[in-house]
């Protein structure tokens, strides 16, 4: 579980985040969606610290994020990110970008993380890949091995910052259909996606929550938010995506 | 006319020059290419703690005790850097090598002229190593962070391998510097290429044919480093796909 509470955050320019109170449930599929801008990514982030909240607490698994080393460590291999522009580590190949976390971060032996990368990977359909540089890979090959690196920590939580919106659109529909795969077969795994796909957002969703300006406007279970939106704001962004 | 009726006698005097003091160029050139090295090396391997320490962040929310420890050690890493770039690597041997010893620490000469050559090639490294580091994508970092890799594992094992093959060019350029810039160690009289010269002109009095050896030596090895360099930049910088057909065809 991971808790939100008076979440703020401001980069100097105005706050992008004002007073943000939410809970994810273990096993909870949250989806947020917004218009650009609306501080979608810049929420994400906080919940593992790759942002700092400017007021606030981030509470996961009832221990308060601080950025002492080992507090910041153990969040972030429990909830790692799925980015936008994949940000796989374009020196080491498929295999090695699966390992290196997992050998350094938890200490497991060669043998092990390559064993549960292969499996990750076989997940993902890019097993077949694993002695390929990221830069012989499609954007949608890059994206699943990205979410083949996350999944190999094990992750209590696993986000998602825009998976698709760096993709070819004949590539979407893959990833889209990993993901789903991905959550079915870990019904434990709370997940939190930033997305613009609305009706994968409203498939996939337990939980639906619509920013704008950097509030919370609506936030609903399932996918009510998409069939009966209540805030006119929400109803007018739904309507123009 | 002049050139042709006395080229051969010059070029015999060289030869004879060199049967006469081969020894002594051949010690030279082999302590010129060890401090230009080991120099480079050592320099790369202090590059790496100087850029971290340069490229710090100073954070608001951080405590006032380890700000001020981020401020100092960066702070530290930028007037080395200024210092080392903006003064000549003779007048460091001299006041290095000089001044150390007026203070009762009386370095042997090869082992001050080694950490002159090493505290210079740190400084350039430092800001090769800064602008190599600052064109990866930041994603890097971040991808990194957020799979729970420390700041120092993030460094280690992701950003500077990466910048490292990017430094491959300035390395070596570094290098073929340091083979050249090792002349002015002569100074503190450490016994390079330029110092065998230097010795055979003053023992000799054919100060034209000495040098002329001399500059023939350093072209050949730099040269030789150049050719190499490139190769290894050819082969750093092939695109995954040819390095695995490499691979696969064995030719690796």
């Amino acid at each position: 579980m991971i808790r939100l509470n008076n979440i703020e955050k401001d980069f100097g320019e105005g706050k992008v985040l004002k007073n943000i109170n939410l809970t994810f449930q273990k096993g909870s599929i949250n989806v947020i969606i917004g218009p650009s801008g609306s501080g979608k990514s810049t929420l994400l982030r906080t919940l593992n610290y790759l942002e700092v909240p400017t007021n606030g607490e981030v509470c996961m698994d009832d221990v308060i994020l601080t950025e002492q080393p080992h507090i910041l460590r153990r969040a972030r291999k429990d909830a790692p990110m799925v980015f936008q522009s994949f940000h796989l580590f374009n020196h080491l190949s498929v295999l090695e970008n699966c390992t290196i976390a997992q050998r350094k971060v938890l200490k497991r032996d060669e043998k092990t993380a390559k064993d549960k990368a292969v499996a990750m990977l076989e997940k993902v359909g890019m097993a077949a890949f694993i002695n390929r540089k990221p830069a012989q890979l499609s954007g949608g090959q890059k994206q699943r091995v990205s979410i083949a690196r996350a999944l190999c920590m094990d992750p209590k939580i696993l986000l998602f910052d825009e998976p698709t919106s760096a993709l070819d659109p004949e590539m979407v529909g893959d990833v889209l259909t990993v993901i789903k795969t991905v959550l079915k077969d870990n019904p434990d795994l709370t997940a939190v996606l930033v997305t613009h796909e609305m009706h994968f957002a409203q498939e996939i969703a337990t939980r639906s929550i619509f920013m704008d300006h950097g509030e919370v406007i609506e936030d609903r279970n399932k996918d009510d938010l998409f069939t009966n939106p209540q805030e006119a704001r929400t109803k007018q962004f739904l309507k123009h995506n | 006319m002049s050139l042709t009726t006395h080229a051969p006698g010059m070029i015999g005097r060289m030869v004879n020059l060199f049967s006469q003091y081969g020894s002594l160029y051949l010690q030279g050139l082999y302590y010129t290419l060890l401090l230009a090295v080991i120099g480079t090396l050592t320099g790369l391997i202090i590059s790496f703690v100087l850029v971290v320490l340069k490229t710090q962040k100073i954070r608001k929310k951080d405590h006032v005790l380890s700000r001020l420890i981020v401020r100092t050690s960066k702070g530290f890493a930028q007037t080395y850097v200024m210092l080392f770039r903006a003064t000549p690597m003779m007048v460091q041997a001299m006041i290095f090598y000089y001044g150390l010893a007026s203070m009762g620490f009386r370095l042997p000469i090869f082992t001050a002229g080694l950490i002159v050559v090493s505290l210079n090639t740190a400084a350039y490294l430092t800001e090769i190593l800064r602008s190599g580091l600052e064109s990866l994508d930041q994603g890097q970092e971040e991808a990194a962070l957020s799979l729970g890799l420390s700041t120092q594992q993030t460094y280690r094992h992701i950003l500077f391998p990466q910048a490292f093959k990017n430094m491959i060019p300035a390395i070596g350029n570094e290098l073929i510097v340091n083979i050249k810039d090792t002349a002015v160690l002569s100074v503190i009289g450490v016994g390079e290429l330029f110092y065998a010269g230097r010795s055979v002109a003053g023992a000799t009095y054919q100060t034209f044919e000495a040098f002329l050896i001399v500059a023939i030596m350093y072209l050949i090895v730099v040269m030789i480093a150049v050719w190499g360099l490139k190769k290894l930049t050819q082969y750093m910088g092939k695109n995954p796909t040819d390095v695995l057909k490499s691979e696969s065809e064995g030719t690796l």
